[in-house]
């Protein structure tokens, strides 16, 4: 498959770095050589240096039989440009980075096709719901809805007061629990547990589930006493900060502390009167103490910095705030990060990266979703009319190690799966797996 | 350099304007052959003679307005206008004093309302005309007419209708000055044709009718009547006057957007026109449970007349069905405080205005989260959008010089001789064009008793008032003339 991705800032290269691991074929330009030479030498792929926007230079790298056309510039409106470009020079399907949330409304997705951009991505605003589905919960260090809600999957840390603990999986209750436990996150290793697997102290246990045994799921992992979230409070008036607070719920009270005055009034254009602007230094104690970080229920530190997010939130921690979110864009700390108990990490050019690797995957998937720090895929499959996946009860598949199914919707209803569950054309499963072995589990759908 | 000779041509159309206008009272004197007909006659003359020569001064000037001509133009167009329109009332022999009749032009074209009449129904049908198409041209301003009519102002256009407008900004709903004034004018034309079929169906007269609906949209107040639309005596006429005041007192802009665009959406969702709605019907609540409790009047008349009396004060009309000063003290004290309050910004209504007011409120509001959160930026938001900091100093730059401009009065009409309460009302009410006052300046008296030094300052007043304070003030200070 040939890719040509436009754009080597944090999101072109992850992506890159990403997808040449898959063995596709990729091609990434940048008018930065700099930026380029690090990619060049390290991995296997084809650099060239000239602009993205540029109709000779596209012709020049085959944009004509290019399966994929990537813009991830910084400005959008080039992206935008590039891809009509791609699009009218044969790409056969182009995907383009922006920052308009009036863009992503489904009713203008005709006309962006028409235009000649087939798929919007948008990272600060998938960050941003990410940040607010982790603090709505602040039990829950991941949650994901699958088919708007039927199925959910819930990732949180064991505490001592936990009743699952140092209990061999298929001791759990039988075939009769409400959930399935789909991964499970020890150190800096993930596991795909079997029925032996036990679970430890400081685990993240990543369960599915549906709605109505979410109040069980925190029961047994011992989260009652967690407060809901009322207080906010945002360290760095970032894009991502901007479209949290505005995709956050109504009952929520937020703050940003921002520590650039012009950026302060400019936000102050950009949100509502539930969100109070600050200006300061999110470091400053007396500061935070001033704004009663006491009383705050969430931190979300989203500076550009990611030391500076660490270190905030640990110092948040320390004062007592129950739930902390950082953003960590250096790969190489998010497993640090956690272990140093930070609640959830966020990376923006993973989530990106995530996104838009789903638009290559053959098979018809609705959504993938990358576990920053479990290093599993999750995605969601439509199960095709005479897939092998139908053939026979799951317990007789033989799925590979390190792949599992956490449950299926049909007819819109989540239910879990166990052994003897034979599987149908038209059910959406949802699949975990280690690694990139997502290509291997799609060969059972297709 | 001040461009003199275009401002004099400009005088000199607007008063061919003013002809055009006497010219229709003319018509209306003869249609009724009544002894005002001569003095029209005259009127019309006198300022189509001294229209031509000044036109003529101004044959070969440079057709360019700075921002300062602006300024000059509007001021003297207004008080030109005045001067020309007493013509009538003074040559025909009705008001035979001087002072009086500038007072009764000035109050007419400012919009304000206050009459030294003592006796209106005595004026023949001409006059009466006059009397209420002086409040319908001023209403929405002379000069936003003319650009309407007349493309004579070239590029300093927009800075005439801002100087005109009322309210901290207006939108212009359309890209061209000329075409937005057209609009506003359509939907004014619209508003008073539309009473004046609603008032004919409610047994008025035809000629009172048409009156009365170009005094109410222009938020003016002057009736044919001495006791004003309590003469009438019906409900249904007080509803339908109600109702138009209220409309009139909205911005026009958004009238246009509800009439000729539907969005009813906009309307709701605009800060100012919420505040003013609750406003009103707050200051309703109030006076007619007042009423309830003070008066013998049952739920529906207590309701009419509290409604009646607070869109007329709020929107700064100064129609009357009721001497308030009847009623409880601390009723009527509640009429001076609507009147600060005022309508919509680009409306024709007068006083401080809703907007002023709201970001006024949010000013003090964040003050005192100011304290609490010392180092936060907290924004005055109005729909939306945060105001910018020139706004908001203008907005307290022009409660400031409204205070102020209310103590100096107060003090200076208690010089003249007046009592404290009726010295007070008289200030508040010219500044803010309302009309009616408390005291001795109550509904049920004429201002002609006030002394002619006391008139002239109310005159000032009212005239500031109408262009929003700073446009005729700016001509009193220094650094306005000086050649830099």
């Amino acid at each position: 498959m040939k890719i040509i991705i436009g754009g080597a800032g944090a999101v072109g290269t992850h992506l890159a770095e990403l997808l040449s691991n898959e063995k596709q074929d990729i091609i990434l330009m940048d008018e930065d050589q700099s930026k380029l030479n690090k990619m060049d030498s390290n991995f296997d792929l084809m650099t060239v240096c000239a602009s993205p926007t540029s109709i000779q230079v596209l012709k020049n790298t085959g944009v004509d039989d290019a399966d994929l056309f990537i813009a991830v510039m910084p400005e959008e409106s080039r992206n935008m440009t590039a891809c009509m470009l791609a699009t009218n020079l044969g790409a056969k399907k182009t995907v383009a980075r922006i920052d308009n949330y009036e863009y992503l409304l489904p009713k203008n997705k005709s006309f962006f096709a028409k235009l000649g951009v087939d798929s919007l991505i948008y990272p600060e605003m998938l960050a941003a719901k990410d940040i607010v589905d982790a603090i709505r919960l602040s039990w829950v260090r991941q949650w994901w809805e699958f088919n708007g809600g039927a199925l959910i999957l819930v990732g949180t840390k064991m505490r001592e007061t936990a009743e699952i603990l140092n209990v061999p999986l298929h001791e759990l209750g039988g075939r009769k629990i409400p959930f399935h436990i789909v991964a499970i996150k020890r150190g800096n290793e993930t596991i795909i547990p079997r029925g032996d697997d036990i679970i430890q102290l400081h685990d993240i246990v990543y369960f599915t589930t549906t709605k109505k045994y979410i109040p069980y799921i925190r029961k047994i992992s011992g989260k009652e006493s967690y407060p809901d979230i009322r207080n906010v409070m945002i360290m760095g008036g970032s894009r991502i900060a901007v479209r949290a607070s505005q995709y956050a719920p109504e009952h929520m009270q937020i703050k940003i502390i921002e520590s650039d005055l012009d950026r302060c009034h400019r936000l102050t254009d950009l949100v509502d009167d539930k969100v109070m602007i600050i200006n300061g230094d999110g470091r400053d104690l007396d500061l935070l103490l001033d704004e009663g970080i006491k009383n705050t229920d969430a931190f979300v530190a989203l500076t550009g910095n990611s030391e500076t997010n660490i270190l905030a939130c640990l110092a948040a921690k320390r004062m007592g705030v129950a739930k902390t979110v950082a953003e960590v864009e250096n790969i190489d700390y998010i497993s640090m990060a956690e272990s140093l108990d930070i609640g959830t990490v966020i990376n923006k050019k993973m989530i990106a990266a995530s996104h838009i690797y789903q638009m290559m995957l053959d098979a018809d998937v609705t959504n993938v979703k990358c576990l920053t720090f479990a290093n599993a895929d999750v995605a969601e499959f439509k199960v095709k009319e005479g897939s092998r996946i139908t053939h026979k009860p799951i317990k007789d598949m033989g799925l590979p190690k390190g792949i599992t199914i956490g449950g299926l919707i049909r007819n819109g209803e989540g239910m879990l799966v166990t052994g003897n569950t034979m599987i149908q054309p038209g059910d959406h499963v949802v699949v975990f797996c280690l690694g990139m072995m997502i290509k291997k589990a799609e060969k059972f759908f297709n | 350099m001040i461009n003199w000779k275009m401002i004099a041509k400009i005088m000199g159309l607007l008063l061919f304007i003013e002809t055009g206008f006497l010219t229709l009272c003319t018509l209306m004197s003869f249609y009724y052959q009544e002894p005002d007909f001569s003095a029209f006659i005259i009127s019309t003359s006198i300022t189509a003679l001294v229209g031509i020569p000044l036109t003529h001064a101004g044959k070969a000037a440079e057709r360019k307005l700075s921002r300062r001509d602006g300024y000059i133009v509007v001021t003297f167009a207004w008080i030109i206008f005045s001067l020309f329109g007493m013509l009538p009332y003074y040559i025909s022999g009705y008001i035979p004093n001087i002072t009086n009749a500038y007072f009764e032009t000035m109050s007419g074209f400012s919009t304000t309302g206050a009459s030294i009449l003592d006796n209106i129904e005595e004026l023949p049908h001409g006059l009466l005309f006059w009397r209420s198409m002086t409040q319908w041209i001023g209403g929405m301003g002379i000069v936003i007419f003319t650009i309407a009519v007349l493309p004579i102002f070239g590029v300093g256009g927009i800075q005439l209708f801002a100087a005109e407008a009322t309210g901290p900004k207006f939108d212009k709903i359309t890209p061209r000055i000329d075409v937005t004034a057209k609009w506003i004018w359509t939907i004014y034309f619209g508003l008073t044709l539309a009473e004046t079929i609603l008032l004919l169906a409610g047994d008025m007269p035809l000629f009172d009718s048409i009156c009365h609906a170009m005094t109410t949209t222009a938020t003016g107040g002057f009736s044919t009547k001495q006791a004003s639309i309590a003469a009438f005596n019906s409900p249904y006429i007080e509803y339908v006057i109600t109702t138009f005041m209220f409309l009139s007192g909205i911005n026009f802009s958004l009238l246009y957007l509800l009439f000729l665009k539907g969005s009813f959406k906009r309307i709701f969702k605009d800060t100012e026109i919420i505040w003013y709605i609750k406003t009103v019907a707050l200051f309703t609540i109030i006076i007619t449970i007042g009423l309830l409790l003070t008066s013998p009047m049952g739920l529906e008349e207590a309701f009419r007349r509290s409604s009646f009396l607070v869109v007329s004060i709020q929107t700064t009309c100064g129609f009357i069905t009721a001497d308030y000063m009847q009623w409880a003290p601390a009723l009527w004290m509640l009429t001076t405080v609507i009147t600060y309050c005022g309508a919509c910004a680009g409306s024709t209504s007068g006083g401080i205005k809703c907007i002023r007011a709201v970001i006024m409120a949010r000013i003090a509001k964040n003050e005192f989260k100011q304290i609490v959160h010392p180092n936060a930026i907290l924004p005055v938001r109005v729909n939306g959008v945060s105001v910018s900091p020139t706004t908001k100093s203008t907005v307290l730059a022009f409660f400031v010089v409204f205070a102020l401009l209310v103590f100096f009065g107060w003090f200076s009409m208690m010089v003249i001789g007046l009592d404290f309460d009726d010295a007070y009302s008289v200030i508040i009410s010219s500044l803010a064009n309302v009309g009616p006052g408390i005291g001795k300046c109550g509904p049920a008296f004429s201002w002609n008793a006030l002394p002619d030094v006391a008139k002239w300052f109310s005159i000032v007043y009212m005239l500031i008032g109408r262009l929003e304070l700073f446009t005729v003030l700016l001509l009193l200070t220094p650094a306005f003339w000086r050649k830099r």
